[in-house]
């Protein structure tokens, strides 16, 4: 048989030299189409808010933006101060039943519709009405009754009930002013997509699970945005988010990783911008069973978990430790309360005086993508096994660990709880953590501190207000109701392009002073 | 049997198949989890009462088998409903859809780029050093982590050298990270499989009559053997399908590709069961008409199979 | 002729190759395996030892920390030395569970043949059309996660293969001179079984399974991957690399290292089954 070697070889050395060349030109030559347009500043976040409708979304993911595309009858800027919005002042009539709001004049929508008195009553009794009741929004403004048209600049929000954080609810989320003729036009449906509001921003186009773009609204009634667009992309996997910081993908991400603050700071394209936030994490102790039943095992429990140097270690110092369920800039805090002193001597003691033997096992519950929890849990099982607690850490998904896991009051003796109120109030947490029956609290029914978390919502009186707060702080602090960890840095990662940026500690970006240099 | 009657039964198991499947998945996402909490997590004041109400207007208060009636119906009528955060059901599988596809076949591109030559090479060098160099390469492939590999390829090429863009869908250039990261992976079966099947067919009686008629081995290489070996290699692909989409998911994940592993892992988060039910059902619709149509083309080409 | 000369030349080599394809398959799976085995008297702790002064240590800085320290200040070396028994168990357990659940209903199927047959190759179908991953995130975000729900996750969608493989056997063996010879003797089928047939698949069997012991524990890293791991204090590969993966730009060695320790293993294993295939299925039967 006659076999032509040579000519073999050369012809699957040309096809491997092929396949080699053509790897290549996959990989150099395609064109780097994604080259960054000068004028359109790129944001990145974890989560796509799903739905741009302000009633049908609570999450921060849609808070981080909104504001650009909405304004309140009240507006709060980068300094959590308030000041007015599309309501150029207001004030409290028959002892606060009534608050009447003068409007601002000459302010359009996106689409050209005039805002006014009507806008104002369609936006509430929307949110209040069927459409908010399907939507978790409603909730959070059921004190308010109705709203009336006084004349085309002026309304009056009748209250049901006293509401002493009405004001800043306004100036977010369900308080959105929405236009009744373009709703009326396009449906509600078209609205989740491609909502139309009074903000710096229009809405240009809205890809679920991609991306949102936006386009400056030159008509704006407030002065007039520096960029032409903003490109907000959903980008879940934390490190991939960073990826793109890092590479300068993107401008500015949200919701950064405490796992991913060394990186940032060693890169020399991105600035790492911290701000003191409402954000804490705690982790609660179950008072209804358990060891943990024994408010002494709860005080060893705190004694004997260091938490400055897990804020130093672990957050990179970016947080502060915390006494209550609260950080600095909270309504309701209180720097004098007293703390829990890192002691493990006196934690083992305790322990011994409740008859806890040494070795004995308890479970903390926490969320499985949480890996700051995943982190702290595993220092604090450490720190727990030089007092003679094995603390087992059992995570959980995400969905399970609400609804079946906190809710239906089925976690063991330790569970993690991360909150953040965009009020600023302490009310928001403290309610939801201690009063009888929130589905947050499967745990603890104390008669006493429900009568203070009831109190300090009857009444404006800021001072009582405070007090009131600040003994709910300090009885669940006695109580030890929970481990107060830390109070954790808004934190934001910004391109060193990036011109006007203010971190905020809401969460909530503002574009409007933004610039891109390149 | 007949080749008409063979075509309907297979068809008729395809649709079995589809139906438990659909119904396996409705029952299950529904175990434990519950939408209407989970779309008011953030929201600090709601009550039972508020969560009563969100679930109805979600149409969560039927009992399961009329739900999962719907959803059949829906199916069949092409109206895949409206996911319980997110709009029409059928807007996002349009934009998802796609995706996955692209990502598909320019992985399976990229991977037949690799695999043909390499595997014609080391068939020709069977036992020599290029043929056992080719083989541990490809078995090497075959022993990472694909989510590593991936992290690993955009800490290298997208941020210590700035080649391509770290993730998401935005122009060809960013294909080429999440189509290698895949390839690599299905080019070590593949190589295997191009060598082993030239092989056959390079010791073919067919192959010697080209051969023994004079022609160069280029022709009897590229033109007969590779031909022949074809219809081998492709059916293969076709098996290898249903791998390739369970790899799509978690590299769609670390590269924020907005294809249907995301879609649906998302929706599995969230538990909305509009969008899981419809993804999962279009895939398995996807595997199995793959499948199918890989076993008719077997049963045409030998009639043995159709008696199985 | 000078291609049976080169061929067989080739042959030649080849084993020589072949030789050390499988010293190094077995040294790699070997050593590690064997040091996973034995980590409980090396590090009574377990590697889950933390110390946050020794956070992110570099590699090569400290005695203590050869390999560098984690996030927690952890010993990277010790963790991946234990962090083996997670993958092998997780590997080795579903594997062996998987091969007894699919040889029993493959063998049945495959000499039985009617109902029990056709309800296998629906079962087989059914489990094809769901892609596995999708279905373990789902199972596990329903039940919680858990090292034994993972494993009988892996069993759950791998028996089919066994079954399909012993039943492709024993259908064309039971038709065989010996086995039809045996039957004619009057010997009960549950010996004609076992005795006759279930040898005859026993190669092709162990090949897959050393396959699958390498494809499980990548599966097993992916899975933690996805947040659906174990308790994250027990060392784990997958643990590793899905805890580090946020400290790859700034801290190489927390996912590089254990993503070596993946690749060596399975490497191994894979090198393992290769050589196998070789020599305990010469008709081909696991190809691919």
């Amino acid at each position: 048989m006659k076999f032509e070697l040579h000519s073999l070889k050369t012809a699957h050395q040309i096809a491997f030299k092929a396949a080699v060349v053509s790897g290549l030109a996959l990989a150099t030559a395609l064109p780097m189409t994604s080259l960054a347009q000068a004028d359109v500043l790129k944001v990145a976040q974890g989560r796509d808010p799903q739905n741009l409708d302000p009633i049908d979304t609570f999450t921060l993911s849609w808070g981080s933006f909104g504001s650009n595309i909405f304004d309140g009858l009240v507006t709060r800027d980068e300094q959590i101060k308030l000041s007015p919005g599309l309501a150029t002042s207001w004030e409290f009539l028959e002892e606060g039943k009534r608050i009447r709001f003068s409007l601002r004049k000459g302010v359009k929508f996106h689409n050209g519709e005039p805002f006014n008195a009507d806008a104002v009553k369609f936006t509430f009794d929307r949110l209040l009405g069927e459409e908010g009741k399907a939507g978790p929004q409603r909730a959070n403004y059921t004190s308010i009754g109705s709203v009336e048209v006084i004349d085309a600049h002026t309304v009056d929000f009748h209250m049901a009930k006293p509401d002493p954080v009405i004001i800043t609810k306004l100036s977010g989320y369900g308080a959105m002013i929405v236009p009744p003729k373009y709703m009326a036009e396009v449906g509600p449906e078209a609205f989740d997509k491609k909502p139309v509001g009074t903000g710096p921003f229009k809405v240009a186009s809205y890809t679920p699970g991609v991306d949102l773009k936006l386009e400056r609204f030159d008509d704006y009634w407030n002065g007039t945005a520096k960029m032409e667009g903003v490109q907000v992309r959903f980008i879940a996997e934390p490190s991939t988010r960073m990826a793109e910081i890092m590479s300068g993908g993107i401008d500015i991400s949200l919701n950064i990783p405490t796992t991913s603050i060394d990186a940032l700071k060693q890169n020399d394209n991105v600035e790492l911008h911290a701000v003191d936030g409402p954000r804490v994490n705690i982790f609660r102790l179950n008072p209804a069973k358990f060891i943990t039943k024994d408010i002494r095992v709860r005080k060893a429990i705190n004694m004997a978990i260091d938490k400055k140097m897990i804020v130093q270690a672990l957050l990179s110092g970016y947080g502060t430790p915390i006494n209550s369920a609260q950080g600095s800039k909270s309504f309701g805090f209180n720097p004098d309360l007293e703390t829990y002193e890192y002691n493990p001597e006196k934690a083992r003691q305790l322990l011994k005086e409740a008859g806890i033997k040494p070795g004995t096992e308890i479970a903390l519950d926490y969320r499985s993508n949480r890996d700051l929890d995943r982190e702290v849990g595993t220092v604090v099982a450490s720190y727990l096994q030089a007092v003679g607690l094995n603390l087992k850490l059992r995570p959980h998904e995400a969905s399970i660990y609400s609804s079946e896991i906190i809710y239906k009051g089925n976690t063991g003796e330790m569970f993690a709880f991360g909150w953040g109120g965009w009020t600023f109030d302490f009310d928001n947490t403290a309610y939801l953590l201690y009063h009888t029956g929130e589905r947050f609290n499967p745990y603890i029914k104390d008669e006493k501190l429900d009568a203070l978390l009831e109190a300090q919502r009857q009444t404006y009186d800021t001072e009582k207000r405070r007090e009131g707060l600040q003994a709910v702080a300090k009885y669940a602090h006695e109580q030890a109701f929970e481990v107060p960890l830390f109070n954790i840095a808004a934190l934001y990662a910004v391109g060193k392009h990036v011109e006007g940026f203010v971190a905020a500690p809401d969460d909530r970006l503002r574009f409007m002073n933004v610039s891109v240099k390149r | 049997m007949s080749i008409a009657a063979f075509f309907i039964r297979r068809v008729v198991q395809a649709l079995f198949v589809l139906f438990i499947v659909t119904l396996f998945v409705a029952f299950l996402i529904r175990l434990t989890g519950d939408p209407a909490s989970i779309l008011a997590e953030e929201a600090a004041s709601v009550t039972e009462a508020d969560l009563e109400r969100i679930r109805e207007s979600l149409g969560l208060n039927k009992p399961f088998l009329v739900q999962y009636y719907e959803f059949i119906r829906g199916l069949l009528t092409l109206d895949l409903g409206q996911s319980f955060f997110r709009g029409a059901v059928g807007d996002l599988i349009a934009i998802a859809l796609p995706s996955t596809l692209v990502l598909a076949l320019s992985s399976m591109l990229v991977s037949i780029a690799i695999s043909i030559p390499l595997g014609i090479h080391a068939a020709v060098h069977k036992g020599g050093i290029a043929d056992q160099i080719i083989r541990v390469v490809s078995l090497l492939g075959l022993s990472f982590p694909n989510f590593w590999l991936g992290i690993m390829l955009v800490l290298l090429f997208a941020i210590t050298i700035p080649l391509f863009p770290a993730s998401g869908f935005s122009g060809a250039s960013s294909i080429v990270m999440p189509a290698v990261t895949i390839g690599i992976i299905l080019t070590a079966t593949n190589v295997r499989l191009v060598r082993t099947t030239m092989l056959e067919t390079l010791s073919s009686q067919y192959v010697m009559v080209a051969r023994a008629k004079g022609l160069s081995e280029r022709v009897v290489i590229y033109k007969h053997a590779l031909r022949n070996a074809a219809i081998g290699i492709v059916t293969f692909l076709g098996l290898q399908f249903g791998n390739l989409i369970g790899g799509l998911v978690i590299v769609e994940l670390v590269f924020n590709w907005p294809g249907m592993g995301t879609l649906a892992v998302e929706a599995i988060g969230q538990r909305d069961y509009p969008v899981l039910q419809a993804a999962i059902s279009l895939l398995a619709v996807m595997i199995v008409f793959v499948n199918l149509v890989v076993d008719l083309v077997y049963g045409l080409i030998d009639p043995r199979i159709r008696v199985e | 002729m000078a291609n049976e000369h080169s061929q067989i030349e080739g042959q030649v080599k080849r084993s020589s190759f072949r030789q050390f394809e499988f010293v190094a398959g077995l040294m790699l799976c070997g050593t590690i395996g064997m040091l996973a085995l034995i980590s409980p008297l090396l590090f009574p702790d377990g590697g889950q030892s933390v110390n946050l002064l020794a956070r992110l240590m570099p590699p090569l800085q400290s005695s203590e920390y050869p390999l560098g320290a984690d996030p927690l200040g952890r010993d990277i070396l010790t963790r991946i030395i234990v962090g083996g028994r997670v993958s092998f168990t997780v590997g080795i357990l579903s594997a062996l569970g998987a091969v007894t659940l699919g040889t029993v209903i493959g063998l049945f199927a495959g000499y039985y043949r009617g109902f029990a047959d056709a309800l296998l190759m629906r079962f087989a179908d059914i489990q094809l059309a769901l892609p596995f991953i999708l279905l373990a995130i789902t199972i596990i975000a329903i039940f919680g996660p858990g090292l034994d729900r993972i494993i009988i996750l892996m069993i759950v969608s791998q028996w089919v293969q066994y079954a399909r493989l012993v039943r492709g056997s024993v259908l064309s063996l039971r038709e065989r001179e010996f086995v039809q010879a045996a039957r004619s003797y009057g010997l009960a089928n549950s010996k004609i079984i076992f005795r006759h047939i279930l040898p005859n698949a026993l190669g092709p069997l162990i090949i897959l399974m050393t396959l699958n012991v390498a494809n499980n524990i990548l599966l097993e890293s992916s899975l933690t991957f996805l947040g659906l791991g174990v308790d994250p204090r027990v060392a784990s590969w997958g643990g590793m690399l899905a805890e580090g993966r946020n400290y790859a730009q700034s801290a190489w060695w927390v996912t590089v290292f254990p993503g070596l320790a993946i690749m060596m293993t399975v490497l191994g294993l894979n090198m393992l089954g290769d050589w196998l295939r070789d020599n305990l299925d010469p008709l081909g039967r696991t190809r691919l």
